[in-house]
């Protein structure tokens, strides 16, 4: 599996994608940072509780480059026919799915480190120049913690839509415009939004949060972190098996 | 390129190759896709130490075969295996098995070294041996070019500089010569005859009938899905000698012959093909019945013509105009320019079974 692994994640570091996801996911998490840090500088001065989770759980920007890395981890060798040489490589269909999530999961990590400096440096930077006093408890390191899994997740949840999608153009349009934009307004739709906290951008929602998330219609309760997360699992393991089952049982031809 | 006509392939940086016989076993093999019966029950067996061409026309099922036998197309039924065990179940598969399909197998935005590097790392070989064969197959200046870059020749040099990265027993190649110049294809032949004299297994899959006949010391030929001939090419060109006779007046000479029990047929210029190797026969024959000759020869064996003659039907029907007519001059048209003139002095087919 190691030797698997190194050679997904030299294929992922062979092309520039990795180094741009990874400037997007700086940009989102900057902004991210930048427009809670400012709530809590105005909270503060205004003598309002401070929202540290908020504060210093800003690294998912990263989740939209872990989605677009899983969605390519397949797709791409479909689209250029690396398929083939991959598969020769590693015939057994099942062990190379494993091997490409364990890659991203690689990735997600990488990613999630970077991001947290980024977002930690910020935070600190600005709440100590406005003399906003730091404490890194309300939750802050359990915080940390899910975004690093949401990130491994949400990588394999990219390559179980790119498995079971296989053409790259319309992996890439229907995974980001329905995690990013479709789940998260079907929370707004009458009749359909109960439904939303059971949805993969619910459950993700739901896990990385730390009980409460505003934003949201009063008749629509996401579900506890704990079990927000398990759900977010079972839809990426699920995905994957199931991209996996129908994309890799095919004939490569 | 690594001195032409004379490549060292190098020893494999990483582990040994795995023990195993090399031979390659395809039994009763079928393929069915909907209602197309893509190979149908295929049988043959490739030896070790030998270059074995692949041939067939297009759709006769050659890749569809390979695929089966690199594990990347399920078969319907039968079985395709390398060292007596199928691809999956290889435990070192590049290092038993190297194999090019398509020579556009490539990210573009990778580069020829990046590309086997990658594959370096799967199999467990140290990145060095990536340059190490692009050196063997004279890439090595282009070796840090993005593939999107190369020509068709330089894939094709890709393509076989992945087959040789842990040194493997048994080469399966897809028309390896496709994109090639003539210096190239030279290279290739002396390529091949170097890897088959260290005893691997090599099969190759090719149009390019007279490169296949110049390498090859075995060939199987399939059509329509199905085995029309396997052998080595000795036993392949078995009745398939061929005596051209031109002359001003070949009459008399025809009806000898005929008499004499010999049969042939008639070119459209007036030469006799007579199917015989007795060549003095029939110029004793000629002697003794006054016939002037200005032209008598043996002709030599020709795996393109065998080939023709027992895929006639495929490339006659592919060559068909839309008016139903062969057109003159058609390279699909039969070998001898009259229709059905040479099965007759070929073997009889020996479908299913070729071992």
């Amino acid at each position: 599996m190691i030797k698997l692994i190194r050679s997904e994640v030299l294929k992922i570091r062979s092309t520039q994608v990795w180094f741009w996801m990874l400037v997007l996911s700086a940009a989102f998490t900057a902004l991210g940072t930048v427009g809670n840090t400012y709530n809590a500088v105005q909270d503060y001065q205004q003598g309002s509780p401070v929202d540290y989770y908020s504060v210093f759980t800003q690294s998912e920007g990263a989740a939209v480059a872990l989605l677009v890395l899983g969605l390519l981890g397949l797709t791409t060798e479909f689209r250029h026919k690396t398929i083939t040489p991959t598969l020769l490589a590693t015939p057994n269909r099942w062990q190379l799915l494993a091997g490409k999530a364990a890659s991203y999961a690689v990735f997600a990590i990488v990613y999630a480190v970077f991001c947290v400096a980024l977002n930690f440096a910020i935070a600190i930077i600005w709440l100590s120049a406005e003399k906003v006093p730091l404490d890194y408890g309300h939750g802050v390191p359990g915080g940390v913690g899910k975004t690093f899994l949401s990130l491994v997740l949400t990588g394999m949840f990219g390559l179980g839509l790119g498995a079971l999608l296989r053409n790259q153009a319309a992996a890439m349009v229907f995974g980001i415009v329905y995690f990013f934009v479709l789940d998260g307004l079907l929370s707004f739709v009458p009749w359909v939004r109960k439904g939303y906290p059971w949805t993969p951008g619910g459950a993700a929602r739901a896990f990385t949060s730390n009980g409460s998330v505003s934003g949201l219609p009063d008749d629509v309760h996401l579900l506890a972190p704990v079990a927000g997360g398990l759900l977010f699992l079972a839809w990426s393991l699920g995905l994957l098996l199931i991209g996996g089952r129908i994309s890799l049982s095919r004939d490569i031809s | 390129m690594t001195a032409p006509g004379q490549p060292a392939p190098g020893q494999p940086a990483g582990p040994g190759r795995p023990r195993g016989d090399g031979r390659i076993v395809v039994d009763n093999l079928t393929k069915v896709f909907g209602t197309q019966r893509a190979v149908d029950s295929l049988s043959f067996t490739v030896e070790p130490g030998s270059v074995t061409g692949f041939l067939g026309p297009n759709g006769a099922g050659k890749t569809t075969t390979l695929r089966m036998l690199l594990g990347l197309v399920r078969p319907t039924s039968g079985t395709a295996t390398v060292n007596g065990v199928n691809y999956e179940s290889l435990p070192r598969p590049l290092q038993t098995v190297g194999a090019a399909l398509e020579a556009a197998s490539f990210h573009p935005a990778h580069t020829g070294l990046q590309h086997l590097r990658i594959y370096c790392a799967a199999a467990d070989l140290p990145a060095r041996r990536a340059d190490e064969v692009l050196e063997l197959v004279g890439l090595t200046q282009a070796a840090k070019k993005k593939t999107k870059g190369y020509s068709m020749g330089m894939r094709q040099r890709l393509g076989l500089a992945g087959t040789l990265l842990g040194d493997p027993q048994v080469l399966i190649l897809d028309e390896p010569a496709n994109g090639l110049d003539p210096e190239g294809i030279r290279w290739l032949r002396g390529f091949f005859r170097h890897l088959a004299g260290e005893g691997r297994t090599i099969l190759v899959s090719s149009h390019q009938l007279a490169e296949v006949q110049e390498v090859a010391d075995r060939a199987v030929i399939l059509n329509r899905g199905k085995l029309v001939r396997a052998g080595t090419l000795a036993e392949l060109s078995a009745g398939t000698a061929t005596t051209v006779v031109r002359g001003p007046a070949l009459g008399p000479l025809q009806q000898a012959l005929a008499a004499a029990g010999f049969g042939g047929t008639t070119e459209p210029d007036g030469a006799l093909r007579v199917r015989t190797d007795q060549i003095a026969h029939v110029g004793h024959l000629a002697f003794t019945h006054g016939v002037e000759l200005h032209e008598l020869r043996l002709e030599e064996f020709d795996l393109e013509r065998l080939f023709f003659s027992l895929t006639e039907g495929e490339h006659r029907a592919a060559a068909l105009g839309p008016t139903g007519h062969l057109p003159t001059g058609s390279p699909g048209g039969p070998p001898t320019g009259s229709p059905g003139s040479l099965p007759a002095g070929v073997p009889g087919n020996r479908q299913g079974g070729a071992r």
